[in-house]
């Protein structure tokens, strides 16, 4: 554990000073998440708060995707972002030959890469959902119906959504490992549109409600597919393996 | 000698491909222990084998006469590999201290202090590494491996790419911690004039077999062994070339003008070369017993091993 936490901290430290991903993933994170905020308040929160009758689930479900969303491209953006430099650079750069010579084991190193780049988008999704929560509130349903909070769609956001990336970094750093470098971001790429898209025009178009226990669940079954599937593949972290695959 | 570094009868198939095929060798305390190879030889596979890396097939490996895959093993042992894998972003100070704690070196700021300035550093201890010199990044590498003080140490050609001033550095570098700490180093080169400045010892691999191994000045003398080169006053006429060469047991290698040079068959010395030579009116101006250079030896030894 200690030398895991290392690990994190070095790599944290690391990628931090790659400017283009971090600019990156800051531009774009914060077009997606104002955009989208800004969008739904301007077509669908405000034209709601103007009818004489609120529809207060109508509300929920709004504020619910614009969490949700805000969760996903924060958390998400940012593992697209570092995935390459924490895989496919220190892969082809030696970085990782060179720590599996040294007395750590390869499960820790897998762990702690997987943990370090995904640590940074979970401190900046979070803290931008819970912006957007308090700023929409503020704006729009304190001074007319009070605060709006859903039980369901908090835990969707602040624990499952992180659940999930998480799991996904730990899958796409265990096939970089022990694959081709860039199998492991290819994953990552593939997997943020797929999923942001489907997962939010199901709570749109109201086929799942984003407020309710079943979307939950659901994003929780996604994270457990995902951890099962690393749990399969972990078998094939070798140090053997990782070096060869190099 | 009591081996440092034993390798005995490993055998290592990458695919269908045998990269390493009954390869024996060893190293004992202070050696510098070259290890030559064509590019292909297996000499990569014999250095991750020997850093748990790689499994062997067969064979045994041991290092200060235990398993490498023991972590306390591998607490002895500092390494530079083909790629530095030094963090760019980071200071040579942080990295160093990185692998500090990994290592659970007390005294940790001492220990990087000295370390870097053994390397030639020390001023440069606090920029990142992206704005280091091929050369000061492999006398980082160098320091780094050194940093929890290992009794081995196994470069995988460390001067690769370092220009000439950088290479005598790291090579004086290299030399210090042999001599003066007592340590072994394993050394991966191609460059067979800075084995030959530094190893006592080596083996050359090719195509995954040890073609030769032992005691570098022993190996050059052997394989120089009764080579004479003889230079005359005036030039050799062709008739006595022929003739020269016409006796087997004098085995004249080349003639270049008035400089001869022979490798005599055993119980043919060089005395008798020069008395055939003064037979027959030649004067001679010098005559010296040669010993085979490392480059003549490598050559030799793959030019045999070539398939016909």
């Amino acid at each position: 554990m200690r030398y895991t936490s290392l690990i994190i901290k070095t790599s944290i430290k690391n990628n931090i000073h790659f400017k283009i991903p971090l600019i990156i993933y800051i531009i774009i994170t914060l077009i997606c998440v104002v955009g989208i905020t800004a969008i739904f308040s301007i077509i669908s929160i405000s034209p709601e708060m103007e009818k004489e009758l609120t529809d207060i689930s109508l509300l929920e479900t709004y504020l619910g995707v614009i969490m949700y969303s805000t969760c996903t491209i924060g958390v998400g953006v940012n593992l697209n972002a570092f995935a390459f430099q924490s895989i496919t650079r220190e892969k082809t750069r030696g970085n990782i030959e060179s720590l599996l010579a040294t007395p750590l084991k390869a499960g820790s190193i897998w762990a702690a890469k997987s943990i370090a780049t995904f640590i940074p988008g979970l401190i900046v999704g979070e803290f931008l959902t819970i912006l957007v929560m308090i700023v929409i509130n503020y704006i729009y349903f304190i001074p007319e119906i009070g605060f709006i909070f859903n039980p369901w769609t908090a835990v969707s956001t602040f624990i499952i959504i992180p659940l999930i990336f998480l799991s996904l970094s730990l899958l796409s750093h265990l096939v970089g490992l022990t694959s081709r470098a860039a199998n492991g971001n290819i994953i990552v790429q593939i997997f943020l549109p797929v999923f942001a898209n489907v997962m939010i025009n199901l709570s749109i178009h109201h086929v799942l409600e984003i407020t309710s226990w079943t979307f939950t669940a659901i994003n929780l079954g996604i994270a457990a597919v995902i951890i099962i599937i690393s749990i399969f593949l972990m078998r094939r972290l070798t140090k053997e393996r990782i070096v060869l695959s190099g | 000698m009591q081996p440092v570094i034993s390798i005995k009868n490993v055998k290592k198939a990458l695919g269908d491909r045998e990269v390493l095929k009954d390869i024996s060798f060893t190293a004992g305390k202070s050696d510098i222990f070259g290890y030559l190879g064509p590019n292909g030889a297996g000499k990569t596979t014999t250095i991750r084998i020997l850093l748990g890396l790689l499994q062997a097939d067969s064979g045994n490996v041991e290092v200060l006469g235990k398993n490498i895959n023991l972590s306390e093993t591998r607490r002895k042992i500092g390494f530079v590999l083909d790629s530095d894998g030094l963090y760019e972003n980071m200071t040579a100070e942080d990295n160093m201290a990185f692998y500090t704690r990994i290592y659970g070196v007390s005294e940790a700021e001492e220990r990087i202090g000295s370390l870097l300035k053994i390397v030639n550093l020390d001023d440069r201890a606090r920029d990142m590494v992206k704005t280091y010199s091929r050369g000061m990044r492999q006398r980082l590498a160098l320091a780094r491996s050194m940093v929890h003080d290992p009794e081995v140490l196994i470069l995988d050609e460390p001067t690769a790419g370092v220009d000439p001033s950088g290479q005598i550095e790291i090579r004086q570098i290299m030399i210090n911690i042999a001599r003066k700490e007592n340590k072994t180093i394993f050394l991966s080169s191609h460059n067979l004039d800075e084995v030959q400045r530094i190893c006592n010892r080596i083996a050359l691999i090719d195509r995954g077999k040890i073609k030769l191994y032992g005691e570098l000045k022993s190996l050059r003398q052997g394989m120089g062994k009764g080579m004479v080169e003889i230079k005359t006053r005036q030039p050799i006429p062709e008739s006595l070339e022929l003739e020269i060469k016409s006796l087997p047991e004098l085995g004249l290698k080349e003639k270049m003008d008035e400089m001869l040079i022979f490798s005599p068959t055993e119980g043919t010395g060089v005395s008798e070369i020069i008395s055939f030579l003064n037979s027959r009116g030649v004067k001679i101006e010098e005559a010296v017993k040669k010993e085979a250079s490392l480059e003549e030896l490598y050559s030799t030894i793959l030019k045999e091993a070539e398939p016909s």
